[in-house]
């Protein structure tokens, strides 16, 4: 690879901040874009940005757990879901009463009652109500019930996720490769089996209602928005984004980085070189986890609905094939990636007719995506986008490196000696 | 001071006995080459003290810390490094920051441009220097050799267990990894160096051990060893020709 | 359940002694320098079987660790289970009615040959290039699809043996295209972590596989006619109660346990070919050749074999077989895009309990999987809690195998993810 390809007129120096100024004007874009945005379908745009984000995240942090620390968990919708459903369950059965309902379990709380809501399932009659609803219904209103702040769900929804990365990466310690990726695929599949089979506390199939992100509107730049506005939700998701992309930037540049790469590469070495690599394998599960987790939580508060089906292997498809498409081993370029092809299968979806024959684009735009997968996978091994960042990053080394060379060769330094003077660098 | 105590070190792999109690101690910057034929169990002795794997029996001390029960990191932490047999570069990281993982782990509190200064010098000794930024993967079997023994430089381990450090070399570079191994020793580490190259340990050990079947047969200098009987039965005999 | 009290707290005295059994057979073992690779396992059986009396034991004697205490244990283990299982609910079908517990076994044992075919033509696959292929499943749902489509659609009154080859031939055609395409830059060190390449690139054909198929052929369900009629007939004849009969939908062993048709023929077509295969493997100079590129990539080709060529093999022939096992249950369940997913979560379990890249051991764990699926269904109190847990008995029993033996339960020690052998 000469570096000579990116014109002689451009300085390395220079190149090397492209993908920086490139980065601040795409944060820029989608900063200001509800805002300038006037065409057709407002709503629908939103909500599809909204989506794109929400597998950014999940893309970025399952290319730092897969791509920087080589850890191919196949399991990274399960902690999503963690997260979403921790949310869930906190918002369903605890709230805050004015009064003892004297019919649910309640322990005082700062002057109120702290309730918890007995789960009865999925009930077709109105009859079996919960302990709660029973209350309400006597006081007809003469008491303040208030729900549990959104905020506090999703938080907890992100220990939750946390905690069961820390314990599933302590379980795969001794695992790699091909067993790492069974193991975390059926660990997928046992927390959706119990959250379809649980249907008392989760209410199985029929999923769990949420109230949206912001219950009460809110108030952005002077401007009141309602609770199904799609700007907050776009602001609270897109914030996420940086800041998750943020805590990674921070991580992949410290030695945290430095290291999980390094056991990726030879976990053996690694640890010969004094890399607790035990302790850097458990922490990178328990933050992507934790990442994931979070932003399973926010997007339910967005969508207003949890249920198992977000654990079918094909969402985890999306993550995994976004993440390759982008580029595995960087996670910005991961989560662009996710940006755009979220952003094209919505596009894809119109159908069309071709001589009569109507082509249902819903699935051939999959078809499409695997394709691309595949020939991403054979032929861009590093993805699709994160090469072209690497290329302006690493402008100049390839020059650099022919320059010493040739000048220690021959300058009074050089010499027979010169540990590649005799060989040609594979 | 330096000091590596392996007493009685006994290691059974099912009914494998590949390590007969070995003893030896290192006081001080010792160069010690390690000789034996295939199977001798020298690469299990490599793992032992490195930590990789637990001895049946027996201990090991490292400036009177006990460090056989000990996981690799915390044994590369108290002082003993190595280099594998098969070099083992981290190959997608760039020749620098193959350099930073270990100063970084040892969590020396330097400045960026300590670390950076001294990286630097470490390349320009091995005279790869110029390779700084490159991917590791791009650079030729030899100057991975190079690299791996720089990362141990950045370590700064007392004991440095050197595993076939010329197996592949080109003949150049072979003096390179000399003057490497000369200069680390001079400096006041002490090295184990185990090689099948017959030449290369003599022209640079002190002291010579001789493993053979799991047991230590011979502890000694160079010239008292090689005219030791049992030596020359189990290893120089004619029926087991050095490489 | 009537007392439940009973049955948990077997269980939970089961649990402790196994986790202590576990840890405590592993450390005397270590101790003693003997084989640590069976201890853990076997301490933990030997502790939920028989608590504390079986580790002592085996803490004073530390015998070594045969197939044959680790089977004896397992079995004990499970025999108490059900024992326990049976004190505290007497009334349940699975205890109490004993036909329904011959059809229970008899299904799980269809089911679970079935399975085991499917998990050997992954563990064939694994053995060889070293990759878990995650395509596994859609192999299984092309080779129903083309044989429905070639006996219903293309060519109505088509022999359906002649579109179960057909469906074999176009899976293997597709298999071994897949491979020269897309796996070949593995082999060479051309990609920087092979395991995690194939995964993916076959993670890439399943997606590709399963969306196309839905594409072209949409989301509704269907089923191929049955292949053969069985003719009526009883052995012995005329007796009162038969020992076998056959009416043309099923058939009927020892008056009580009944397999239907499309089921009972898949079973027996599974382990007809496994007996091919394995004289295949072991009597053809082909199947030599991938025995020996499983077991020593360089030597075998040293010896004069193309490893490349065997990789073809093995992935045509495994995704073959899986093929095989689709066209040869159309006949018995309904047919999606999505049918794939089940039995291909199934073979994944049944590798991995029975060894990444071990024969004998893929076909035992589909065996014990169907009986454990069939179990619980049957005898699980609460049906619809049953019918959602299905899926997660094999992962459980996954994931406490690979936590217990990260080899499996056959299969050898070998360094990460490398290649298994037969």
């Amino acid at each position: 690879m000469a570096s000579s390809d990116g014109g002689p007129a451009m300085r390395p120096e220079f190149q090397r901040q492209i993908p920086n100024a490139a980065g601040v004007l795409l944060i820029l874009f989608f900063a200001l874009f509800p805002l300038v945005y006037t065409g057709g379908n407002y709503d629908y745009v939103m909500h599809v940005l909204i989506t794109a984000f929400f597998y950014a995240i999940l893309s970025a942090s399952w290319s730092m757990l897969a791509g920087y620390a080589g850890q191919f968990s196949f399991g990274h919708m399960a902690f999503m879901a963690i997260g979403a459903y921790t949310a869930a369950l906190f918002g369903h059965y605890f709230w805050i009463t004015g009064e003892a309902t004297g019919l649910c379990r309640e322990i005082p709380f700062f002057g109120n009652w702290l309730v918890v809501v007995n789960p009865i399932g999925v009930t077709s009659t109105t009859l079996d109500q919960d302990c709660l609803r029973q209350a309400m219904t006597a006081w007809d209103g003469s008491v303040s019930v208030t729900r549990m702040p959104i905020w506090l769900g999703i938080v907890l929804g992100t220990l939750m996720g946390g905690l069961a990365g820390f314990l599933v990466g302590i379980l795969v310690l001794r695992l790699r490769a091909a067993y790492l990726a069974l193991f975390t695929l059926g660990f997928s599949e046992i927390v959706k089996a119990v959250i379809s089979a649980e249907i008392d506390i989760t209410r199985g199939q029929a999923g769990m209602e949420l109230p949206p992100l912001f219950p009460d509107g809110v108030t952005l730049f002077g401007q009141a928005f309602g609770p199904t506005d799609k700007i907050p939700p776009y602001y609270a998701m897109f914030g996420l984004l940086l800041l998750c992309l943020a805590i990674l930037t921070w991580l992949a540049r410290s030695r945290f980085g430095l290291f999980v790469r390094a056991l990726r590469e030879d976990q053996d070495a690694a640890a010969a070189l004094g890399v607790n690599t035990t302790r850097y394998k458990v922490v990178v599960f328990t933050i992507t986890c934790a990442m994931a987790a979070t932003a399973g939580a926010v997007q339910a508060h967005y969508v207003q609905i949890v249920t198992p089906n977000m654990l079918f292997l094909l969402q985890m498809s999306l993550v995994v094939a976004m993440a390759v498409i982008g580029g595995i081993e960087n996670f910005v370029a991961a989560a662009l990636g996710a940006i755009f092809l979220q952003i094209m299968l919505e596009v894809l979806r119109t159908s069309f007719t071709i001589g009569g024959v109507e082509v249902d684009m819903t699935t051939w735009r999959l078809v499409f995506f695997g394709l691309l997968l595949m020939v991403t996978l054979r032929f861009f091994r590093n993805g699709l986008i994160a090469p072209l960042i690497d290329r302006f990053r690493r402008a100049g080394v390839a020059a650099e490196t022919v320059e010493k060379r040739t000048a220690t060769l021959t300058g009074p330094g050089g010499g027979p000696h010169r540990a590649d003077a005799a060989e040609v660098p594979e | 001071m330096i000091h590596l105590q392996v007493n009685r070190l006994e290691k059974r792999f099912g009914g494998n006995h590949a390590l007969k109690g070995v003893t030896f101690e290192v006081k001080g910057p010792e160069l010690i080459g390690v000789l034996g034929p295939n199977g001798a169990g020298k690469t299990t002795m490599t793992n032992i003290l490195d930590g990789a794997i637990t001895p049946s029996s027996g201990t090991v001390y490292l400036n009177e810390h006990r460090i056989d029960q000990l996981q690799p990191y915390q044994v590369a932490r108290a002082g003993l490094g190595r280099t594998f047999q098969v070099t083992r570069s981290f190959r997608r990281m760039t020749v620098l920051e193959n350099l930073y993982v270990p100063a970084l782990a040892l969590g020396h509190a330097q400045g960026k441009a300590a670390l950076r200064a001294q990286a630097m010098e470490v390349l320009e000794f091995l005279t790869i220097d110029h390779l700084r930024n490159e991917y590791a993967r791009a650079l030729s079997g030899g100057q991975q050799k190079l690299l791996e023994l720089g990362r141990l430089l950045m370590l700064d381990p007392d004991v440095i267990v050197l595993d076939e450090p010329f197996a592949g070399v080109h003949p150049k570079l072979m003096e390179v990894i000399y003057a490497y191994i000369r200069r680390v020793n001079a400096a006041g580490k002490a090295i184990l160096l185990i090689s099948h190259q017959m030449d290369a340990i003599f022209a640079l050990s002190q002291r010579l051990l001789v493993l053979n079947f799991g047991e230590l047969i011979a502890d000694g200098p160079p010239d008292v060893v090689k005219n030791d009987p049992a030596v020359i039965e189990a290893y120089l005999g004619a029926e087991e020709p050095a490489k | 359940m009537e007392t439940p009290g009973i049955f948990w707290g077997v269980i939970g005295w089961m649990i402790a002694w196994g986790i202590a059994g576990s840890l405590l057979l592993r450390q005397r073992y270590f101790a003693r320098d003997l084989d640590t690779t069976n201890a853990g396992f076997v301490g933990a059986m030997a502790g939920a079987a028989l608590g504390p009396v079986a580790l002592i034991a085996l803490w004073a004697r530390t015998p070594q660790l045969t197939g044959r205490i680790i089977v004896g244990v397992t079995l004990l283990a499970v025999v108490l289970i059900a024992a326990a299982f049976a004190f505290a609910d007497p009334q349940n079908n699975c205890v109490s009615n004993g036909e329904f517990v011959a059809s229970q076994i008899t299904n799980g044992l269809i089911i679970g040959i079935i399975y085991g075919f499917m998990a050997l033509g992954l563990t064939l696959i694994f053995s060889i290039l070293g990759v878990v292929s995650f395509a596994h499943g859609e192999f299984y749902m092309i080779g129903g699809m083309l044989v429905y489509y070639l006996t219903a659609v293309w060519l109505p009154g088509l022999n359906p043996l002649a579109a179960v080859v057909a469906a074999c031939a176009i899976a293997m055609l597709i298999g071994a295209t897949f491979e020269r395409l897309m796996l070949t830059p593995m082999y060479h060190g051309r990609v920087d972590r092979p395991v995690e390449y194939g995964i993916l690139a076959t993670f890439g054909l399943a997606f590709t596989l399963q969306y196309l198929v839905q594409a072209l052929h949409g989301a509704s369900p269907v089923k191929a006619q049955r292949f053969i009629d069985f003719p009526r007939w009883e052995w012995p004849a005329e007796a009162a109660a038969p020992l076998v009969q056959t009416r043309r939908g099923s058939i009927e062993f020892f008056d009580l346990v009944t397999i239907s048709n499309p089921r009972f023929v898949a079973a027996v077509t599974c382990i007809l070919v496994l007996l091919a295969l394995l004289f295949f493997l072991h009597r053809t100079w082909q199947g030599r050749a991938l025995r020996a590129v499983a077991q020593d990539r360089e030597a075998a080709a040293i010896a004069g074999i193309d490893p490349d060529k065997m990789n073809m093999l093995a992935f045509a022939l495994g995704g073959m077989i899986a093929a095989l096992a689709g066209a040869l249950l159309v006949q018995a369940f309904s047919w999606l895009p999505q049918v794939g997913a089940i039995p291909a979560m199934r073979s994944f379990v049944i590798v991995v309990l029975g060894g990444l890249g071990s024969l004998p051991g893929a076909f035992i764990g589909g065996i014990l999987v169907g009986l454990v699926e069939a179990a619980g269904t049957g005898c699980i109190p609460n049906a619809q809690k049953a019918a959602s847990y299905i899926p997660a008995y094999g992962m459980i029993v996954l994931t406490l195998t690979l936590l217990l033996r990260p080899t499996g339960l056959f299969g050898r020690r070998f360094a990460g993810g490398a290649h298994g052998q037969f």
